[in-house]
């Protein structure tokens, strides 16, 4: 027992001296999950405001310039100016300078005076779906207000009693992020992202590294078991890792006021055990990749592509087909996301996400033993 | 350990990579406390053979023994026998000289105070003290070639394979490296050696020659030498290529071949060669300076041996 | 310059590329990954929302509701919490994201003739989901509202605004119509990025490299005949993104392939100019793959393929503009969804040709100068 920790000491402590004395892959691993959280939590976000838009108004009266107003006034739609005609509305939307247009008709005032429907039109860009589709139902929302704002003065001016039906109103009530700051949805999801990209990169060359220097023959002559071998490569990044993960959540409470309702010490566990299972997965590939370049290319396609995509980061996982669905399971991002979110925003803890944490675990369980089992120490 | 057990016994050992069969049904007997060495052309299998034993290669058909222990079956128990050279560099290129022989001896399960020990005697013995703190990658070939060397010795293994362990080291160093080798075998130590330096294969005690996988002949460096035919006679002359060509499929002239700036014959006919040779070569108008016996020494034997398997290779149905 | 050379080089690196069975199967299974990851995943279109009902009235506009919601294909009707405390787990357990809660009264409310507030409860820690989900759920009750005022036969007659609201370009408002565009340069520029930064790193750890410049090889033959198969590699890869775009996810296709070949050609030589300079600056083919991360992961999020650009913060679009695939991108989406023809896309063209000559030239000049020493 005392020889097999002596081992797996020897290859932390070898693995430490190479993390070392390469300063640009400690500094990567370091600097680069710190300033991918800066820049993207900043950055990227689903929030949709101050969408370009272009107003012609063929009418010209009073009613007509009180209409363009409104849109004038809306948080959403950032009025850049007026347009002469349609040809220069075509031409502002083929060139990506507005993203929606107000067309007001001649007519427009006259047909409200006379109690009748007044035309408008309203065009959005549909290249940009995401903004698009909310632009659609702000304009429509918008023009409904402004219509039964019409109807009441006018009823009043004639002295009747607008009919009442009775209509249904929506309250909108938006929980764990009454803000709807989509940083807020996004950044604990980013901090996963980023602590699988860059540290399953890091395992998956590792093994094969070995290999090539030679130095895998001499350790496989050695009492070094498999499992020793993966334990001992993984603890240095797992600690690494988990320092990452530190920073990163530390800075997301600081500087983008992420509110922590949840557990900490959950979190912390938690945090743990998906970077074990995360570099786990990386020395799987290590493990069978026959040459560097492959396994850095298949690093790419199971640690970042599916970060990227499959752990519900950005895109909802309940939208897409089935079996990618299903293979959203094979990998821990979504897990880890699912813990994040709970944590950070809905306040959870080990009684709801017990089951996500115990996936976790199992998780880095069957990756540990599935790459003892498929690195080779002998060729056959 | 079993006392009556060679040290190495391999048996119907056999490896083929795709088509290319590398090692071809090899028996061998590798008795304890010799320093048994392994010749053959390149390509011939030695390193193959090598991996084998050392179980980091697994055989198609055969087995080896290392002390009772099977290379196939228990290669768990082979391997504290055994320390293992390969012919790549195997040692960490970011690590220092200490470190890499700390790390992999840590690895063997030696204890602290004796790796320290044991490290600082084998770096002075070896000549690397001073580099004790330089970067494996900044070594120069015959320093890496010592490292490995000492990195093999660290945990005193009882069978030593080595896979031209002194290929590109310098002669002194060479020379230091054998008196290694010979302090091990005065200790009862095994060694087995895959050299392409005939000076070296005279300071074994054993040989083997392996040839397109086979092992073609076995024995002392002397009855090696004794297989081989004729008297070698050496020729001094101001035109050695002339010479070579002129006595190059001459009867009785079993091969010719330059030595420096010497050509070395082998006779195989009857009657005086000396004055065979010189009057053949006078009747071709090339004077020869000088014409002497020589001894068979291996560089000779091989360089026969080598021949004459390329000769039944070709020849072979 | 021999083009016999030349040819020799890319026979080599084709030679070397076969040999690595592995890796050429993951070259062609890339792209078609990502195809699908994008495809299906990215554009993803908000629909069956988990949703719960929790009804204290149970009257028949509780029904009318659930029958409206459940019809409209974005809202799927999983549990029935009998109270909002009871509601309060699933939303944290995330069982369902969006709650419909009709207090009680509200069917009496309605038959006076007054308003009746109904709440819409979403899980806001998803706000995608969150807002799309909101302005489905009004625009439902919008309907419903005016179908009640039919249905009564109360005519509005007096004035009010009629609005069309038309969607351009992409009337479907199908995300697939413009992610596949944006990913083809995407998986251009990841591709050719990080397969030849390695080729080419791994020639020179191998030490290769100088026993080719001991041969009467120039340095420009060499670039050529290095960077060719991978041009050729990443257009194949193109092309087969384009190809199943535009036939298996039915991603309309307006412009013209000369336009988009332009474009294309100029981003591609942008790519293989970044691709060199990660080269020269690695010194292991590991430290030319973190670098490659290091340039893509921003270029992807910002280049306004995924996330838009108009919802970053003021201060950041003047970067995203100094990114060359957002360029790439603009002008993809201008040929496949907008069709709008040569002279709208003159601005991308010319952006991506300046990219093109200088990031090309200075990763010649840097190469020329490190293969000399």
């Amino acid at each position: 027992m005392k020889a097999a920790l002596a081992r797996v000491g020897a290859v932390a402590g070898k693995e430490v001296k190479h993390l070392l004395r390469d300063p640009r892959i400690l500094a990567i691993v370091l600097i680069l999950p710190v300033v991918q959280l800066l820049l993207f939590a900043y950055a990227i976000s689903f929030d949709v405001k101050n969408v370009p838009t272009v107003v012609l108004d063929q009418d010209n009266t009073p009613a007509s310039r009180h209409y363009v107003q409104t849109y004038r006034s809306s948080e959403f739609f950032d009025v850049l100016g007026s347009a002469d005609d349609l040809a220069q509305v075509d031409r502002l939307f083929d060139q990506n300078r507005v993203r929606i247009a107000v067309i007001v008709p001649s007519g427009f005032a006259r047909s409200i005076d006379a109690g009748e429907k007044a035309q408008v039109a309203v065009l959005t860009d549909g290249s940009e779906p995401n903004s698009a589709q909310l632009a659609r139902a702000y304009a429509t929302a918008l023009n409904a207000t402004y219509g039964q704002q019409v109807l009441i003065e006018w009823a009043d001016r004639q002295g009747l009693n607008p009919a009442r039906a009775g209509s249904i109103e929506p309250r909108l009530r938006t929980w764990y992020n009454p803000e709807g700051r989509s940083s807020n949805f996004l950044i604990p999801g980013l901090m996963v992202v980023i602590i699988m990209i860059v540290t399953v990169q890091q395992t998956a060359v590792t093994l094969v590294r070995e290999r090539e220097q030679g130095t895998a023959e001499q350790m496989t002559v050695s009492p070094l078991r498999r499992g020793e071998l993966m334990v001992g490569k993984l603890l240095p990044w797992t600690l690494l890792a988990f320092a990452d993960m530190l920073v990163i959540a530390v800075i997301s409470i600081w500087v983008f006021g992420l509110p922590l309702r949840g557990s900490a010490g959950f979190l912390a566990v938690s945090s743990v055990v998906f970077v074990f299972a995360a570099l786990g997965l990386g020395l799987i590939i290590s493990a069978v990749a026959p040459s560097l370049e492959t396994a850095n290319i298949s690093g790419l396609l199971i640690a970042f592509l599916p970060a990227f995509l499959l752990s519900g980061f950005a895109f909802p996982l309940d939208s897409i087909p089935v079996p990618l669905q299903w293979l959203s399971y094979a990998f821990p991002g979504r897990y880890m996301v699912a813990i994040t979110r709970g944590v950070f925003l809905k306040g959870a803890g080990f009684p709801e996400l017990w089951p996500q944490l115990a996936a976790l675990a199992g998780y880095a369980l069957v990756v540990l033993l599935a790459s003892s089992v498929l690195y080779r120490r002998r060729s056959t | 350990m079993n006392a009556d057990a060679p040290a190495v016994h391999a048996f119907g050992l056999s490896r083929s990579f795709g088509t290319n069969r590398a090692v071809d049904g090899v028996d061998l007997t590798i008795p304890e406390g010799t320093i048994f060495g392994l010749l053959g052309p390149d390509g011939a299998g030695k390193s193959t053979l090598i991996r084998m034993l050392a179980t980091v290669l697994a055989p198609d058909t055969g087995d080896a023994m290392i002390f009772g222990n099977s290379v196939t079956r228990a290669p768990d128990q082979v391997t504290p026998w055994i320390g293992y050279m390969s012919q790549n560099f195997s040692m960490y290129p970011d690590l220092s000289v200490a470190e890499n022989l700390n790390f992999f001896a840590t690895l063997r399960g030696v204890g602290r105070e004796e790796r320290g020990r044991r490290a600082s005697r084998l770096m002075s013995a070896m000549g690397l003290a001073e580099f004790a703190d330089r970067r494996a990658r900044t070594l120069s070939g015959g320093m890496k070639q010592k490292l490995m060397l000492a990195a093999t010795l660290m945990h005193q293994p009882d069978v030593l394979l080595l896979d031209e362990p002194t290929t590109g080291v310098d002669p002194v160093s060479r020379r230091e490296f054998w008196r290694i080798l010979a302090a091990l075998h005065r200790d009862g130590k095994t060694v087995l050696v895959a050299t392409p330096y005939m000076d070296e294969a005279e300071r074994c005690t054993h040989l083997a020659f392996l040839s397109g996988g086979r092992i073609s002949r076995e024995g002392s460096p002397a009855e090696i030498k004794k297989v081989v035919p004729g008297t070698l006679f050496e020729l001094a002359t101001l035109h050695p290529r002339a010479v070579l060509a002129e006595l190059a499929g001459t009867p009785d002239v079993l091969s010719a071949h330059l030595y420096g700036d010497v050509v070395r014959v082998l006779w195989t006919g009857d009657g005086r060669a000396e004055r065979e040779l010189t009057s053949r070569l006078v009747a071709a108008n090339l004077p020869v300076t000088a014409i002497r016996p020589a001894r068979v020494d291996m560089e000779a034997a091989f360089a026969y041996l080598t021949e004459s398997e390329r000769i039944r290779e070709v020849t072979r149905p | 310059m021999s083009l016999h050379r030349i040819r020799l080089i890319m026979w080599k690196e084709f030679l070397q590329l076969r040999r690595d069975p592995l890796l050429l199967r993951l070259i062609f299974i890339m792209p078609i990954v990502q195809l699908i990851f994008f495809g299906y995943v990215v554009s993803a279109d908000v629909r069956n929302l988990a949703t719960a009902i929790v009804d204290l009235d149970k009257t028949a506009i509780s029904r009318e509701l659930e029958a409206d919601f459940s019809g409209s294909g974005y809202f799927t009707i999983e549990s029935y919490p009998q109270s909002e405390p009871e509601l309060q787990p699933l939303l944290d357990r995330g069982e369902v994201r969006v709650a419909i809660v009709i207090p009680e009264g509200t069917q009496a409310r309605l038959d006076r003739g007054e308003i009746a507030p109904v709440g819409i409860v979403v899980d806001g820690s998803d706000s995608r989901t969150a807002a799309v989900g909101s302005s489905y759920a009004a625009q439902i009750v919008a309907r419903m509202n005016a179908d009640r005022i039919t249905q009564q036969g109360l005519a509005l007659s007096g004035p009010g605004i009629d609005a069309r609201v038309r969607v351009l370009f992409n009337p479907s408002l199908r995300a697939v119509n413009t992610m596949i565009p944006g990913l083809v340069a995407a998986i251009l520029m990841l591709s050719v990025m990080a397969i030849m930064s390695q080729a080419v790193v791994r020639e020179r750890e191998s030490g290769t490299l100088e026993q080719m410049f001991v041969t009467p090889i120039t340095r420009g033959e060499y670039l050529i005949g290095k960077v060719t198969p991978y041009v050729l590699l990443a257009t194949l890869q193109m092309s087969v993104v384009a190809l199943v775009g535009i036939f298996w996810f039915r991603v309309p296709f307006h412009g013209t392939v000369i336009e988009v070949a332009a474009g294309l050609g100029l981003f591609m030589v942008t790519v293989i100019g970044l691709g060199l300079l990660v080269s020269l600056a690695s010194h292991t083919r590991q430290q030319a793959q973190q670098t490659v991360l290091f340039i893509m992961m921003p270029m992807m999020l910002l280049s306004g393929f995924i996330f838009p650009i108009e919802s970053m913060p003021a201060a950041l679009v003047p970067v995203t503009y100094l990114m060359p695939l957002t360029w790439a991108v603009l002008l993809l989406r201008g040929a496949f969804v907008k069709g709008v023809g040569f002279s709208a896309i003159v601005p991308e063209l010319a952006v991506l040709a300046i990219f093109a000559v200088v990031i090309f030239s200075v990763a010649l000049l840097a190469t020329r100068r490190r293969l000399s020493e």
